[in-house]
């Protein structure tokens, strides 16, 4: 196959939103994707309409800092400058989940199965269930939050913050389980068993932890932030930004401890890995740059596939966002400047 | 990078003045959108979306250097500002009365997002002038703060004589001969006066004038410390140094007008800064480099330093290198000793 074109030149639908693609994801039935943009509004793409284009759905004062799809099919949650937590469901309708008041929600994270959402804003983390009229319980830490991670089974919540991971039990009172690891911890992710947790550094660095037994581990040699994780579905690997390749870490057989990682888009010097994301059925991964390139590789596989082409832009412009439709159709690629792009793989075969 | 948006730390002790000044960037009409990163609303009379809260999250980076403090919040702050790039032209941090500047300096020099949207404008510094005297006897603090200064604004001013003022304004000169003094009451100044002034740009450090001696008649400024014993920077012309001691800080201003070897100073600044970083805080210098057309210039906030040349010398100027160093126990000797052998020989 010759694929020299990217694909969304060949096939692609491309969009200027003109403000910071902050999240998007696809509904469970795949027909919508939902983007949270830095301008405070949510937008919705039917893709059996896309001529229609995204529509715009006006949801916060100021802007948009995180966004999840809520426990709700075809309901999203987006948390703002304006202290608010707003679920926003695909006609526009909008219902405020929380209002903090002068505080950013600068993190949300949500379960459906488990029903139960969480948010953070500074130092606390606030859990809600699915119980009607239930107070949201309030979790504070020592520092400010970095990330926000649920367990596969929605059983445990993972809060970054500095010096530590916080490892608290959803439905359980009392103390969080403290993994100790000094510096500043931002993402925090579950691997699909959930056995690991790991973490993206302030310092260019992973940092893990194998629960069941304590263990952990710390993987150097990026070269910038690793702004993006993401475990490949079964959870043989974890593939990373922040280096000018995508880093697949293999979590196989006992976890990445002393192995190499695989690679793949290799570019020496190149423009650095901004955006992740694992393919939902098949071994690939999407990765999108610092330039606003977007390839599609398999890790360890030298030959990619290119999706969308670097800006040529005299600022760079990069990927901030990747999301897949469930059954691994369609990608969505945003960009900081809010560039979106929607591919279709299907128009390959 | 074009668009890096311009960020100016405003720094002071409690009561100083800092509100009435963010009150005024918030309200005036200067034709300039701020961002405003405050320490605690209290005052601030503006309900704006574009102010936001900070806690002062210090943190050490995990990068081997020891002095490499960093502030967390306004990493994670200023990446949450940028998802809204173009509904504001510039930034403005509040400190708190007591906090160091320095990690606030720092996280515009270590963090990489934050470099490249971001660049630190300049530290402005609010002074009191009836009570920065007794702030500086009573917190090291208010030392730290003067000494960080690009930028100091001499408020109160009508709440002391003149000769009181004049005392003030030595102290101050003493502590950091570089920074620009700006004297007002009620902060009342045009905020082009310290807004946008580029003080970290290389480009743009034209002069260092340090005024530290009496240069406009004052008083040999060691009368007032008789427990010193240094001997040294008379006010007649560059002398190779000039060196102000006391209990809060040191500055030392070097010069010469013989060209230095590159190699030598490079060696030997980072030398200095290696050993001797974490009691420095900060270092400015435009240096006349042997075989070099340009100006070369240089700076530095602890162990973080960057140099660059600069263009050419004002036509008016001599080819003279000048090095500023701000910093608690300074060896004012072995400093001059180091950098007037990096002379050509």
């Amino acid at each position: 196959m010759v694929v020299d074109i990217p694909l969304a030149e060949r096939k692609g639908l491309s969009w200027t939103l003109d403000a910071y693609t902050v999240g998007a994801a696809a509904t469970p039935d795949g027909r919508y994707f939902v983007c949270a943009l830095g301008d405070g509004t949510v937008r919705v793409l039917d893709l059996t309409d896309t001529a229609r284009g995204f529509t715009a759905f006006a949801v916060h004062a100021g802007g948009i800092q995180c966004f999840a799809p809520d426990v709700l099919a075809g309901a999203f949650l987006t948390g703002g400058d304006d202290g608010k937590l707003i679920s926003t469901r695909l006609d526009g309708s909008t219902g405020i989940v929380a209002d903090l008041g002068r505080v950013w929600v600068e993190h949300v994270a949500a379960h459906p199965e488990a029903g139960v959402r969480v948010w953070a804003a500074g130092k606390d983390v606030f859990v809600l269930g699915r119980k009607a009229g239930e107070e949201p319980r309030r979790m504070s830490h020592d520092s400010s939050v970095g990330g926000l991670a649920i367990n596969p089974k929605g059983k445990r919540l993972a809060v970054a913050h500095y010096n530590a991971v916080s490892l608290w039990w959803l439905a359980a009172k009392g103390q969080p389980q403290v993994l100790s690891w000094k510096g500043s911890h931002l993402q925090v992710s579950f691997s699909p068993d959930g056995d690991y947790v790991v973490t993206a550094m302030q310092e260019n660095a992973l940092h893990g932890w194998r629960l069941s037994d304590g263990q952990h581990f710390r993987m150097t040699g990026y070269g910038a932030k690793i702004r993006s994780l993401s475990f490949a579905r079964r959870g043989q690997y974890l593939a990373t930004g922040g280096a000018d390749t995508v880093i697949c870490w293999p979590f196989t057989g006992g976890g990445p401890m002393g192995k190499a990682p695989l690679e793949f888009g290799d570019r020496l010097n190149g423009p650095v890995v901004t955006a992740v994301a694992a393919h939902p059925k098949l071994d690939a991964v999407a990765a999108g740059f610092e330039n606003g390139q977007v390839i599609v590789g398999q890790p360890g596989n030298p030959q990619v596939m290119p999706i969308v082409s670097p800006a040529r832009d005299a600022e760079p412009d990069p990927v901030s966002v990747l999301a897949w439709t469930p059954d691994g159709d369609r990608l969505l690629a945003g960009s900081e400047a809010g560039r979106v792009h929607v591919v279709d793989f299907r128009s390959l075969s | 990078m074009s668009t890096q948006i311009p960020v100016t730390v405003l720094t002071g002790y409690l009561g100083a003045g800092k509100t009435t000044l963010l009150n005024r960037v918030l309200s005036e009409n200067h034709g300039k959108r701020f961002a405003v990163i405050v320490n605690e609303f209290g005052e601030i009379g503006i309900d704006n979306d574009l102010v936001v809260g900070a806690d002062e999250e210090v943190f050490e980076m995990n990068n081997g250097c020891i002095c490499c403090t960093v502030r967390g919040d306004l990493i994670r702050i200023i990446g949450g500002l940028l998802k809204r790039k173009g509904k504001f032209d510039a930034i403005l941090v509040e400190t708190t009365g007591l906090a160091d500047p320095a990690p606030v300096a720092q996280t515009f020099f270590v963090d990489e997002d934050v470099k490249r949207h971001t660049k630190l404008d300049s530290v402005l510094t609010v002074v009191d002038a009836k009570h920065v005297l007794q702030r500086l006897a009573d917190s090291p603090e208010a030392a730290d703060q003067i000494a960080f200064a690009d930028v100091l604004l001499l408020n109160k001013i009508d709440a002391v004589s003149p000769e009181e003022l004049d005392a003030v304004e030595r102290k101050l000169r003493a502590i950091n001969p570089f920074a620009k003094i700006h004297k007002t009451e009620r902060c009342r100044i045009g905020l082009d006066k310290v807004l946008d002034q580029g003080s970290f740009d290389l480009q743009r450090i034209v002069e260092i004038k340090p005024a530290f001696l009496g240069g406009a008649g004052h008083d040999h400024h060691h009368d007032h410390d008789p427990h010193h014993d240094h001997d040294h920077g008379h006010a007649h012309g560059p002398a190779p140094l000039e060196h102000y001691h006391d209990e809060n800080m040191d500055s030392v201003s070097l010069s010469t007008d013989t060209p230095l070897d590159p190699g030598k100073f490079d060696a030997w600044i980072g030398e200095v800064l290696m050993t001797k970083g974490p009691s420095i805080l900060r270092a400015k210098g435009i240096l006349n480099l042997a075989g070099a057309e340009q100006r070369y210039v240089f700076q530095a906030v602890h162990m973080m330093s960057e140099g660059g040349f600069a263009g050419p010398w004002p036509a008016q100027d001599s080819r003279h290198s000048r090095l500023v160093f701000i910093g608690r126990e300074l060896d004012a000797e072995a400093l001059k000793q180091g950098f007037l052998a990096c002379r050509m020989a």
